[in-house]
């Protein structure tokens, strides 16, 4: 082979940028979009621009309260989600028990169930329990994908870190869960921030379960944009909407940039 | 080894609780309402797997099966490939890298009912900024008539949201890679193939069969983003197994929608023990000694 690094390197370019290009098309055009008056108004025509869709956001009591219950919950999930894959993560990682193999099996069936095979018993159950139209009711359900994929990227984090360490903390007196809490949890801070990244990321946009378990109240953006459909569709408004969605995860991919590309193995248990 | 010891199960005991409720009990009212006709689920009515010999022995499920299956196996073969590609050709510097991830993170940020939305808004000739483009590369007007186009329009949009997420997860495991294995490989005088077939590939197993299972069952579980594209025609040419089952579920079928979602879940259950099978054989035969 004598291709030149120049050329090499050239080329590479060339794909990445072909392959941003190709997953920025129709966000661009959806931000074009959401800056056009696409319903006649008193102040504006169709096809002017405008800012109106944006402004309209702001003061829309709908379409602000779907914002919230979003981060809302968002953060519960990931508020239960994290505690309780830290420890299994653990656990599976640091030791071996009866039936750890087939436990792992049925958290990866879980992971890999589609959200409209349980649809109907988890709004009867939720319903049972109290907990369909509230944030809350979502963020347990969302858990189904979450827990398992979290359990999964810790352990691979928490695999990185020498067993001595848990030794040498042993003989220094720590307990089990002191050396979680002080110790551990130190190390893995980068692997913890990069579970909730991902956990953010599959929950944020999904909508199968957002969509069956709030039929009045709790409306998360998702589900807002969906009643934004109707007779007379603003489409504006509507790629307006999602845009302004996607305004948290931006943010965040851009501050946890370093960290997804700073290397973590997801590997076997 | 690990140590064996079985306090790891108070440690997995919040975990299971929490799947149990989000998971488990729905998963088994499934099972139970699968053997019922239901009219109310107030009044029901055994009727044994009447449900089961019904599903599988008619030729809409294997239909929706095979077209799923297929779909699958397209979306695997074009997403994992380019994927690596895209992870192999990011930057060496870590300012650039980071702006490359940002861009290239964007489309799984889409709320999964606006993915077909865009998709449609990017094909109206009125509207798209591809407008004039489309007709010049022989693309029609009326595409959802057309069982070709209907189907390129859903494996693009897939691509498009996806493939991200491999190139995420192999471009991570490539930076696990040591300096020093590449300029053992400089020395050697070995070839970018070389390199990637000894030094990057196995690096990448682990991620890749993890990308492979993810990729697998979401897209042979399609639903969300493919049913808005035509409906699931034309024809019911696009009509994929979730999808199916989502239309059972609105038309209130308790009783057929449970014995669809439970031969799913066993398909599912196969697929997991396929994979953990998989992943056994790794750990048992590396190439090279584990990192």
């Amino acid at each position: 082979m004598t291709v030149s690094p120049h050329a090499i390197k050239a080329f590479k370019s060339a794909v990445l940028l072909g392959f941003v290009a190709f997953a920025c098309l129709p966000l661009v055009q959806m931000t074009m979009i959401s800056f056009i008056a696409t319903l006649p108004t008193d102040q504006t025509e169709v096809g002017a621009f405008t800012l109106h869709n944006y402004a309209t956001i702001m003061t829309d009591p709908n379409l602000r309260s779907a914002f919230v219950n979003s981060i809302a919950y968002v953060a519960i999930n990931i508020a239960i989600t994290l505690p309780v894959a830290l420890p299994a993560a653990y656990a599976f990682s640091r030791m071996s028990f009866v039936g750890d193999k087939h436990l792992f099996l049925a958290f990866i069936a879980f992971r890999i169930t589609p959200p409209v095979v349980l649809t109907l018993p988890v709004f009867q159950l939720f319903s049972a329990l109290g907990i369909v139209n509230s944030v809350f009711g979502i963020a347990l359900a969302h858990c189904l994908f979450n827990l398992p994929i979290s359990i999964w990227i810790l352990q691979s984090f928490i695999s990185a870190v020498p067993r001595e360490m848990d030794e040498t903390a042993f003989l220094d007196g720590y307990s089990r869960s002191g050396f979680i809490r002080r110790i551990l949890i130190p190390q893995i801070a980068p692997g913890i921030a990069v579970t909730a990244f991902f956990c953010f990321m599959f929950s944020w946009v999904e909508v199968v379960f957002a969509r069956i378990l709030t039929t009045t109240n709790g409306k998360p953006i998702s589900m807002a944009i969906n009643a934004l459909f109707g007779f007379r569709t603003d489409i504006g408004l509507v790629m307006a909407v999602t845009v302004a969605s996607m305004i948290p995860g931006a943010v965040l991919v851009f501050v946890m940039r370093n960290h997804l590309s700073r290397g973590f193995k997801i590997g076997r248990i | 080894m690990k140590p064996y010891d079985n306090t790891g199960w108070l440690f997995v005991l919040p975990a299971i609780m929490v799947l149990g409720v989000v998971g488990l009990i729905p998963l088994m009212t499934v099972v139970n309402y699968s053997f019922f006709e239901i009219f109310i689920l107030e009044s029901r009515f055994w009727i044994g797997a009447e449900w089961y010999v019904e599903i599988i022995t008619s030729s809409r499920f294997w239909g929706s099966f095979a077209r799923s299956a297929l779909f699958s196996m397209l979306i695997l073969t074009i997403q994992i490939p380019l994927g690596i590609a895209i992870a192999l050709c990011m930057p060496q510097r870590k300012f650039w890298v980071g702006i490359a991830l940002a861009f290239i993170a964007l489309p799984l940020l889409v709320p999964w009912n606006m993915i077909p939305a865009l998709w449609l808004s990017l094909l109206d000739p009125a509207r798209s900024l591809i407008g004039d483009l489309l007709p010049a590369l022989g693309w029609p007007a009326d595409w959802k008539s057309s069982v070709g186009h209907t189907w390129a329009v859903i494996v693009v949009m897939d691509v498009w949201h996806w493939t991200s997420l491999i190139v995420i997860l192999c471009y991570s495991a490539l930076t696990t890679i040591p300096a020093s294995h590449y300029q053992a490989a400089a020395i050697d005088a070995a070839g970018p193939w070389q390199v990637f077939r000894h030094i990057q590939l196995p690096k990448l197993r682990h991620v890749l069969l993890m990308a492979v299972l993810l990729r697998f069952m979401d897209s042979f579980m399609i639903y969300t983003e493919a049913f808005p594209i035509n409906a699931g025609g034309p024809d019911l040419a696009t009509l994929f197994l979730a999808v199916d089952l989502g239309e059972e579920i609105k038309a209130f079928n308790y009783g057929p929608s449970a014995a669809r979602s439970v031969l799913y879940f066993l398909i599912i259950v196969t697929v997991a023990w396929m994979f953990t099978k998989a992943q056994n054989k790794l750990d048992a035969h590396p190439d090279r000694p584990a990192p």
